[in-house]
């Protein structure tokens, strides 16, 4: 087996062993090693083997970033089975209804997550339910195995081998009832894509990252396995409300590198001082998740002159990451996401899937080792967005005569809002059912910190009965916080086609 | 109006999207129950500085001071001295 189709467990063990001492994972619970790491995966395998999982069963997982996820998540490949990690802020209802499509079999859940009582009620029979983390107080008795389950197996690991095609992960991409789209990644896929990245980021073992992303998105996810691979080190801080308290661990835990989304630096130069850090030792920062307007990428620059930093873009469709802009070129290529990633082939097609000329925008088409396998069990999807091993992406972009790319917009309505890609379908699904609602369109509006924010136009059954709180409340009891409309507006009527389809462009329109 | 019930209605209002007293403990953290995120505490800074005309420094911006209504209402009790 090549190294680069090594599946990422392998080379977690390889590291392990030979570097037990180094640190892997920092979070508010401790600090924990390579060794104590793998032992904690072990173990979580051991109790998987155990409970009789099968090579490709499914085991899904709702963990926040900590060294428990990384036990959790490496654990599940190491007796054989298959990742899916679910967004942590997301209800009950679409937990449920992802766990249910992936047919999990276990569902590894933290025990102090606001939806367990929730989920460990309404979960089918045939899924066991795990409790990650010390019991809490007010947790419920249902059947269900505790933590300690876990914890008091042994910690060598298992020695199953992996073959590079087999299934490694699935990540829910959207939650809409009835068909959630679920991108299935290989092992080889995850290998080729944190090669590619390790590569142009000039990953090391000596390199440490302060992680804010969340891991349940292939962002966050791609930042987790670089640095298991190489024996690199996370420092984990799980939110950004508090910005200054974000820098000031940059440079007191002395990191290499950090990673955010436009809307994350807006943040930190909005609201905090860089200046009064020393940040020396930031050898670089990437950014991805949407465009970062140009300006904001000046006073990153002036900020922080000593500094990398590494415009890139991506899909979890592709594992993660399909391009990005050399450092050296972020002032002469303005606005670019730059250029295709090492063993990655990227293309700007026409609709007759002709490649454009420079200067011309088509969709932005992608072939290498990363590319999905397909949404699972959707060959329909699947096939609207994989044809002859090139990913189409949905994207728009034109090339310059250098090649490099810029982005036009985007042929799908999904709405992007800081860190998160949201459906508007979701929340469409949830208004609607709400019997003062005859008719929902929701779009994405620009905003300046978050890049778009969401809004619904609501056509009410009746005039009067025009509660914007009511809805918005059902939509904070049945929706992750992030999806719950800023702004809501009624109207009389949707505007739409002869046919019949909404025209979103048109409320859009209002808004800019 | 106190300032604990005004950050109490704010927070109901904007956040809780309900009038209901008893959806929300003034010592609630924010962030352990899902009530705010980065960009909502954004928010109610903002509000903060509008209502209660007070400057909040980035420093300023921890949890012990903006976490909850209870540790609001001890901040702003001590700008105010």
């Amino acid at each position: 087996m090549t190294a680069a189709a090594l599946p990422l467990i392998d080379r977690f063990r390889t590291i392990a062993e030979s570097h037990p001492n180094k640190l892997a994972i920092a979070d508010a619970s401790g600090q924990y090693s390579y060794s104590q790491l793998q032992a904690a995966v072990a173990q979580v395998a051991g109790y998987l083997i155990e409970a009789g999982l099968s090579k490709g069963d499914r085991v899904a997982m709702v963990v926040t970033n900590s060294a428990n996820y990384a036990a959790v998540f490496y654990g599940i490949w190491a007796a054989g089975g298959v990742t899916v990690a679910l967004n942590t802020q997301a209800k009950a209802r679409d937990i449920l209804n992802w766990t249910d499509h992936a047919n999990a079999k276990w569902l590894f859940i933290e025990s102090g997550h606001g939806e367990f009582t929730e989920i460990a009620n309404r979960l089918d029979q045939g899924i066991e339910l795990v409790a990650v983390g010390e019991p809490k107080t007010e947790q419920p008795a249902q059947a269900q195995t505790p933590w300690s389950a876990i914890t008091q197996q042994p910690s060598g690991m298992p020695n199953l081998a992996l073959a590079a095609t087999d299934l490694a992960s699935i990540i829910y991409t959207s939650g809409t009832t009835g068909s959630p789209k679920g991108v299935t990644l290989s092992h080889a896929n995850l290998s080729a894509n944190i090669d590619s990245i390790q590569q142009y980021l000039r990953l090391s073992h000596q390199d440490s990252i302060l992680n804010v992303l969340p891991f349940y998105y292939s962002y966050g996810n791609s930042v987790l396995h670089t640095h298991l691979a190489v024996g690199g080190s996370l420092i984990l801080e799980n939110n950004l409300v508090y910005p200054h308290r974000v820098v000031e661990r940059i440079a007191n835990e002395v990191v290499s590198g950090f990673s955010g989304v436009p809307s994350t630096f807006a943040l930190l130069l909005g609201r905090v001082n860089l200046g009064d850090y020393d940040l020396s030792n930031l050898r670089y920062l990437t950014q991805a998740g949407g465009a970062m307007a140009p300006t904001l990428a000046d006073k990153l620059l002036a900020a922080l002159p000593k500094t990398q930093i590494f415009i890139m873009y991506g899909q979890t469709e592709a594992s993660a990451r399909l391009t990005y802009l050399p450092p050296e070129q972020i002032r002469e290529k303005r606005g670019s996401i730059g250029i295709a990633i090492p063993n990655t082939k990227i293309e700007v097609r026409d609709k007759q899937d002709q490649v454009v000329a420079p200067g011309v925008t088509g969709e932005i088409c992608a072939f290498g080792g990363n590319i999905m396998q397909g949404y699972w069990r959707d060959a329909e999807k699947s096939a609207e967005v994989l044809k002859d091993g090139w990913l189409y992406t949905g994207d728009l972009a034109h090339t310059d005569n250098d090649g490099y790319l810029y982005i036009d917009g985007r042929s799908s309505d999904m709405i992007k809002s800081g860190a998160n890609r949201i459906s508007p379908k979701e929340i469409e699904e949830v208004i609607q059912e709400l019997d003062s609602v005859l008719e929902v369109a929701v779009v994405g509006v620009p905003d300046e910190m978050l890049g778009e924010i969401i809004k619904a136009f609501i056509v009410p059954k009746d005039a009067q009965q025009t509660d914007k709180k009511a809805i918005q409340r059902h939509c904070k009891q049945n929706l992750a916080i992030y999806k719950i409309p800023k702004s809501i507006e009624f109207i009389s009527e949707l505007p739409k086609t002869a046919s019949g389809k909404v025209q979103k462009f048109h409320l859009q329109n209002k808004e800019s | 109006m106190s300032a604990e019930a005004q950050i109490r209605n704010y927070i109901l209002e904007n956040y809780l999207f309900t009038d209901d007293q008893s959806a929300l403990d003034s010592g609630d953290s924010f962030l352990d129950k899902g009530i705010l995120d980065s960009t909502g505490i954004l928010e109610v800074i903002y509000f903060l500085e509008d209502e209660f005309n007070i400057k909040v420094e980035d420093t300023e911006m921890v949890p012990e001071n903006l976490d909850s209504v209870n540790n609001i209402v001890a901040f702003i009790g001590r700008k105010s001295q």
